[in-house]
């Protein structure tokens, strides 16, 4: 099993760094080459490079309606990183399925076809309202189903047609040369039981939360036995936070919110869930760009080595 | 007051020659070895570039010759504009990202938060060009279902939206299309610029609306009779509103050295697209978007070459050559010019130019014709070139 190591990016974390309007020198006789311009962009960019060359395979962007979006994030950075794989985060609220895939296929076009989708959960009642959303909390699945078999439908057929209760589409499809680029790799999230029934039937990457690697086995091995009732194979992520350093006693003072551990122990326990099934690793770190260098160095090597050698034993 | 110039983006592939209708530059066209862009080397093999690469190569071009920025088409068959836009942003330095857009394709408040991540992405380069579908058929490949006569209805809300969340912290809305609760975008997304308006559409409903949200209100190249009409209604229907309402026009450019020169290229052109609709007619049908629109492109192309030249310098058969407006301006550097000054006199205030193939015509044409303009601004504002008042002053 290869398998594959994202990076996360989320626009919204220090939300002061890179931003001078929001931490400006405290004297004006001190210079600022930067005057009050945000230098955002490019900090982004420094992470996305940062994953790149610490050899990450991907960047996983969260979806952040109060900063950047993530969709536009990805296509901003994508021509800087040439190999890494770009999985925004987004809900099935963002409009038009149609439109959505003809998206991802311009993307894909331009980036030889290194696009996934990863689809956020939806947002309270009283969020949707401030988007115009109006589904109701019983019909948001049922919405998702239809925005996915909408957007394969179109990506893979010629005069797909379709009637559902939020998506309609006559005739659609692309013609050459919009028609050659794979469908992003979808990845979805949620332990409920229907939710696992959609992605069995929808998702090509189910990503579960954090949880100890049995735990995390037990639910792979449900979520299999699910989507091979459908006759699909899904492959399995986890999404996790991580503290690594030299020493367990530095990763618990660093205030761990994750899994956390020497640099040993982090790459022996990430082993331990690719054993369980993870084919797929979602990282994150804070600050971004300073973990991304460090699980980079010291981490993924390790995890490397390990897998490598049980690839041989195998 | 300053006129802007811009420049498209070919989305849907370009021609090397406009005496070609294969669309030779881009993977519209089956890629054959040594194409320039994208795809094959001389032997055949994968040459590591893709279309975007050849977009990134016309939009340098444009900035470097002088124009704003391009517009950005979205069609079934083309390249995606909100996808191009922030994959240029770095490639670029200021050129401005003209996206074609219909309101509907987006949740509108998702929309906004899309646009000022591409302002802070592109330092404020974004703007737009809004366009309102035509409905039944067309509106479903696009998944759009909305059945509802009032489609400029739609549009004002899905606008109104926009705006009120610029100008609000928080934002209400009860539309008979759209509605939100407490909506708003966060300090840091509603510190960028609201973008710029170019509005397309020619009917009493399309004005209306113009009037309320656009900056420019937008028109293909018409006899100049006409556009002289329509602008002046225009501007004056927004005038009683309180408002200015600036007029552009979008028209492509044959400028050669000599005007026989831009003729005959337009002649060659002209008899190669007669022979591919024949071509054509003998193949099986085909239920491709893409053949359609070739096919209704060479719809007439038994008219007689001399009968489409409708004015002195005006041609109206380049929809017969591409997908798009009829009627384009045909002539030597100075003519063109002239032409233009002409719009500028009938009250065009921006313009997007056009020419094949796009990357080599946008130097052509910001090197050769634009700095040919100006004798109009100066006789109607009765004072020496604002150009050559700058250049003695560099000069002293």
């Amino acid at each position: 099993m290869t398998v594959r190591i994202y990076w996360e990016l989320d626009p919204a974390a220090e939300p002061r760094r890179a931003e001078p309007v929001l931490r400006a020198r405290w004297s004006q006789h001190l210079s600022d080459p930067r005057g009050l311009a945000s230098k955002r962009q490019a900090y982004y960019a420094q992470i996305a490079r940062a994953a790149a060359m610490s050899a990450f395979d991907g960047l996983y962007i969260r979806y952040r309606p109060e900063s950047d979006d993530s969709q536009i994030l990805a296509a901003t950075l994508a021509l800087h990183v040439p190999d890494l794989t770009l999985i925004p985060e987004f809900p099935a609220s963002v409009g038009s399925a149609v439109y959505a895939v003809k998206e991802a296929v311009s993307f894909q076009r331009s980036t030889r076809g290194r696009l996934g989708w990863a689809i956020a959960p939806d947002r309270s009642i009283t969020e949707r309202a401030a988007e115009g959303d109006y589904v109701a909390e019983d019909d948001l699945l049922a919405r998702l189903d239809e925005f996915l078999t909408v957007a394969r439908g179109v990506h893979g057929q010629t005069g797909f047609t379709f009637k559902g209760r939020f998506f309609e589409v006559q005739n659609g499809g692309f013609a050459p040369p919009l028609d050659r680029e794979a469908f992003p790799p979808v990845i979805l999230q949620g332990t409920s039981e229907d939710t696992l029934a959609l992605s069995a039937r929808l998702g090509d990457i189910h990503s579960f939360e954090p949880a100890a690697p049995a735990a995390f086995q037990h639910l792979a091995d449900q979520q299999r036995r699910r989507a091979a009732e459908h006759g699909r194979e899904q492959a399995f992520a986890v999404r996790l936070d991580v503290t690594s350093r030299d020493t367990p006693q530095e990763a618990t003072q660093a205030g761990a919110k994750g899994l956390a551990g020497s640099h040993e122990q982090v790459a022996d326990t990430l082993a331990d869930y690719v054993a369980a099934g993870a084919a797929h690793l979602i990282l994150s770190g804070s600050p971004s760009l300073e973990e991304a260098y460090r699980i980079g160095a010291h981490v993924l090597p390790r995890l490397r080595a390990r897998l490598g050698g049980d690839r041989a034993a195998a | 007051m300053a006129i802007d110039f811009f420049w498209r983006l070919p989305t849907h592939g370009c021609h090397r020659s406009i005496r070609r209708s294969t669309n030779d530059r881009g993977d519209w066209s089956p890629l054959t070895p040594g194409n320039v862009a994208p795809g094959l080397n001389s032997h055949g093999e994968d040459d590591g570039f893709r279309y975007i690469d050849h977009l990134a190569e016309i939009a340098r071009a444009a900035e470097i010759s002088g124009f704003q920025g391009g517009l950005i088409p979205s069609f079934p068959m083309t390249d995606d504009p909100w996808v191009i836009s922030p994959l240029l942003a770095r490639a670029t330095e200021t050129f401005r990202f003209m996206i074609a857009f219909q309101p509907g394709f987006k949740n509108p408040v998702h929309a906004a938060r899309q646009i000022a991540s591409l302002q802070r992405a592109t330092q404020g380069r974004l703007l737009f060009n809004i366009i309102t579908g035509g409905g039944g058929p067309g509106q479903l490949w696009w998944g759009d279902s909305f059945a509802h006569d009032d489609r400029y209805g739609r549009t004002r809300e899905y606008l109104d939206i926009w705006k009120g969340l610029w100008a609000n912290e928080t934002f209400s809305y009860q539309g008979r299309f759209y509605q939100v609760e407490n909506a708003g975008l966060s300090d840091l997304l509603r510190a960028e610029d609201y973008p710029e308006i170019w509005f397309s559409g020619s009917s009493d409903a399309a004005l209306q609306t113009a009037s309320l949200h656009a900056d420019y209100y937008l028109s293909w190249m018409e006899p100049f009779d006409q556009l002289t009409e329509k602008f002046a209604r225009v501007k004056a229907h927004t005038a009683a509103l309180g408002r200015e309402q600036k007029c552009a026009v979008r028209v492509d450019i044959v400028a050669r050295p000599t005007e026989e020169e831009a003729w005959q290229d337009l002649r060659l052109g002209f008899a190669n697209a007669a022979d591919a609709k024949n071509a054509q007619a003998s193949r099986a049908t085909s239920d491709s978007v893409g053949v359609q629109r070739q096919a209704a492109v060479h719809q007439g192309a038994a008219e007689k070459f001399e009968d489409l030249i409708v004015g002195p310098n005006l041609w109206s058969g380049f929809n017969l050559l591409r997908g798009g407006p009829a009627i384009g301006i045909v002539g030597n550097y100075e003519q063109c010019a002239s032409q233009l000054d002409r719009l500028i006199a009938s009250g065009a205030d921006g313009f997007i130019l056009a020419g094949t193939p796009h990357l080599e015509e946008a130097y052509r044409i910001g090197e050769e014709v634009l700095p040919l303009l100006g004798h109009e601004i100066d006789r109607t504002t009765g004072h020496a070139s604002e150009s050559s008042a700058a250049v003695s002053a560099a000069a002293g």
